[in-house]
């Protein structure tokens, strides 16, 4: 069953709490760089979570257009398509 | 797929080669090559070197038949791939100058590597330009405009016919390749290098360095734009005609764990990295059972590219003991893409050599005398640096003082260096080159460092330079993204390294601000991190201070060093924050 974007943002939101500044909530136009303070370490260690969380591989050459849990999760849903 | 073999029949010839075709030439009649792992650790391609010889020289006449002038720039952006390897040498076969460029792009930050490319691609005015697949888009907009023969992937340059006529390889005085250091984002320098001297380097670093053995492994995930991952471990195994596994650096980067199963897995004898990359291991490997490891086969665990500090190498061995890590096989080397890749290379079979000295005499006297180790209550209280062991032959190295006095031994001053593998110049940059490159060919290394008992021991960089997670980081590429903004002008802020109580190095930006909004200073100063993370990946400490703060020499020059000195006193007096280390312990306990 394919799972569908509000499903998707949940689980994602989920995975990127434990990687937020402590007291920020994340959410849909929470911006990575500028928000959750993700350096490229960090970026790493979250993609790698999703990776095994969601049985993926994502491309390198996404990452420079995703600046919101949004835009990653768009993403997302379309990889997962493309299974 | 199975990977190339390790054991082969093929004569050893430690790097003698007078070209690098030459040497892939003799490399090419054995069966060992190059393998590339995915980010799950799976066998993907194999290269055999005989192969790669054939597809290079094909790429090669297809490069010859563009007409284009010897020495041309071939710009090829260094993905950890196979086509990297082809199109690299066949630049060698057909007399042309490859010119790596970066491979790495961060979150969000698609504007900034599109600029970078574009500034390499015109600081070494590149007659052609290479990405394989993934990269394509961001290539293609970096070159819009520009007079380039041709943008675009290994496969569609293979559209192009072949050259009937004979091929003639790069010689000993022509470029083997242009090297950007891994410095300055915004202000590049390629460092030329002819075949003659990366040769030469490769000799020393097979010969003298490694002592390199027919049965020899190596595993690698250090990018191939990079110095050490380039000469290191692209150039430098194929010149000692072993096998190779690679993994890409951004795999690596997600699952540490990955470098140490692929070396037990093949039984890797050699292998380099940055401390960072240790320290990576041992954050992300906390809680995993090390079990699943045998490293006893690991020979010689390189070090090098940062000032090295020997707590997380130490960490990492006790972590890593169980599963046969040998300590010992710790080697600290130096070096710099400027000396084609080595300088100087530790004893092997010792581990880490610590140098304790007196941290007192050190501040005041630039005097680095050591502690006997009978002293036992000096315990913690002396500093530690790391032996990197004696210059590779035909290097002389001099420990200089500002004015130009060399200095005797275990004297703190300025590394300069000379030998047979340094680099030419930086291409196109006349005055640059001047600045660094005495014409009796002495290299400032730009590294404060001392001597003792011939051995090179680094304290760090002479000035300026910042390095986090194992990259250079160009206060200048900081202070311009602040400078960049409206509210700053340009000369308004300075960027320094500061070390803090964990002992790891952050960025710091000081920036003059004339608006006394709390608001908006919040909020320009969320701003230019933003930035910074966006072009270079890295957390920045910002301190926005009132105007004519910043100190500046007689010639209204900012002095960096002075800024500095002037932001240490401020955090001790607790006026300004004492930047922390938090985000690495977040990520390590993430991780964990």
């Amino acid at each position: 069953m394919e799972k569908t974007y509000e499903e998707l943002l949940r689980e994602v939101i989920a995975l990127l709490a434990p990687l937020a500044p402590e007291g920020r909530t994340v959410g849909e136009e929470t911006d990575f760089v500028a928000d959750l303070e993700f350096d490229s370490l960090k970026v790493m260690g979250f993609v790698e979570k999703v990776e095994d969380r969601f049985d993926i591989s994502v491309p390198l050459n996404l990452l420079p257009d995703i600046r919101t849990v949004r835009d990653f999760v768009v993403n997302l849903q379309r990889l997962l398509g493309e299974r | 797929m199975e990977a190339t073999p390790t054991e082969h029949n093929l004569p050893l010839r430690s790097g003698d080669f007078a070209t690098l075709s030459e040497a892939l030439d003799y490399a090419a009649r054995g069966k060992t090559g190059a393998n590339f792992y995915n980010g799950r650790g799976h066998l993907e391609a194999v290269l055999p070197y005989a192969q790669l010889r054939d597809e290079a020289v094909d790429v090669a006449a297809r490069l010859t038949g563009l007409g284009l002038e010897r020495g041309s720039r071939i710009a090829l952006v260094a993905e950890t791939c196979p086509d990297f390897l082809r199109f690299f040498y066949a630049c060698q076969y057909a007399g042309m100058v490859p010119v790596p460029l970066p491979a790495s792009i961060h979150l969000g930050g698609h504007k900034a590597y599109v600029a970078q490319l574009r500034r390499l691609l015109l600081n070494c005015r590149a007659e052609v330009a290479v990405a394989p697949e993934l990269f394509l888009s961001f290539l293609r907009e970096a070159a819009e405009g520009l007079a380039l023969r041709f943008v675009g992937t290994p496969e569609q340059f293979r559209e192009f016919p072949k050259s009937a006529s004979r091929l003639v390889p790069s010689g000993p005085d022509e470029l083997a390749y242009l090297q950007y250091t891994s410095g300055s984002t915004r202000f590049p320098r390629g460092v030329m290098i002819t075949q003659k001297t990366v040769m030469s380097n490769l000799a020393s670093i097979i010969r003298d360095g490694v002592k390199a053995r027919p049965d020899d492994r190596s595993m690698s995930w250090l990018p191939f734009y990079h110095d050490m991952g380039l000469v290191g471990l692209v150039l430098s195994p194929m010149a000692s005609q072993v096998s190779v596994d690679y993994l890409k650096t951004r795999d690596f980067g997600m699952r540490p764990r990955l470098w140490l199963s692929l070396i037990s897995q093949n039984r890797a004898t050699v292998s380099f990295g940055p401390p960072f990359g240790y320290e990576l291991c041992v954050q992300r490997l906390r809680g995993e059972a090390t079990g699943q490891f045998d490293l006893s086969s690991w020979r010689l665990a390189g070090v090098g590219a940062e000032t090295i500090r020997a707590e997380p190498l130490l960490r990492f061995a006790e972590m890593l003991a169980p599963c046969g890590f040998d300590p010992k096989a710790f080697t600290a080397c130096y070096g710099m893409a400027e000396c084609s890749l080595a300088v100087s290379f530790a004893r092997l079979d010792l581990g880490l050599t610590l140098d304790t000295v007196d941290p007192e005499i050190l501040a005041l006297e630039q005097h680095a005398v050591p502690v006997p180790a009978s002293a036992r209550f000096f315990r913690g209280r002396g500093k530690t640096f790391v032996n990197c062991g004696a210059p590779l032959p035909g290097y002389e190295v001099e420990v200089r003082r500002a004015d130009g006095t060399v200095l005797p031994e275990r004297h703190v001053g300025t590394l300069f260096v000379r030998g047979p593998s340094v680099m030419s110049g930086y291409f196109g940059e006349e005055r640059l080159t001047r600045d660094v490159l005495s014409p009796e060919g002495w290299l400032n290394t730009g590294d404060l460092a001392y001597i003792a008992d011939g051995d090179l021991v680094i304290t760090g960089r002479e000035k300026d330079l910042i390095i986090i997670n194992g990259r250079n980081i160009w206060p200048q590429d900081l202070e311009t993204i602040a400078e960049s903004q409206p509210e700053v002008r340009t000369g308004d802020a300075s960027a320094f390294s500061f070390t803090t109580d964990e002992g790891e190095d952050r960025a710091v930006l000081v920036i003059e601000c004339r608006d006394p909004n709390p608001l908006r200073r919040e909020e320009l100063s969320h701003r230019i991190r933003s930035l910074i993370r966006q072009e270079l990946g890295i957390d920045c400490f910002i301190e926005l201070v009132p105007r004519n703060t910043l100190p500046r020499t007689t010639s209204g020059k900012l002095s960096r060093s002075g800024a500095k000195n002037d932001f240490l006193k401020r955090v001790q007096e607790g006026k300004t924050e004492r930047p922390g280390s938090e985000d690495a312990r977040r990520l390590g306990s993430i991780a964990g």
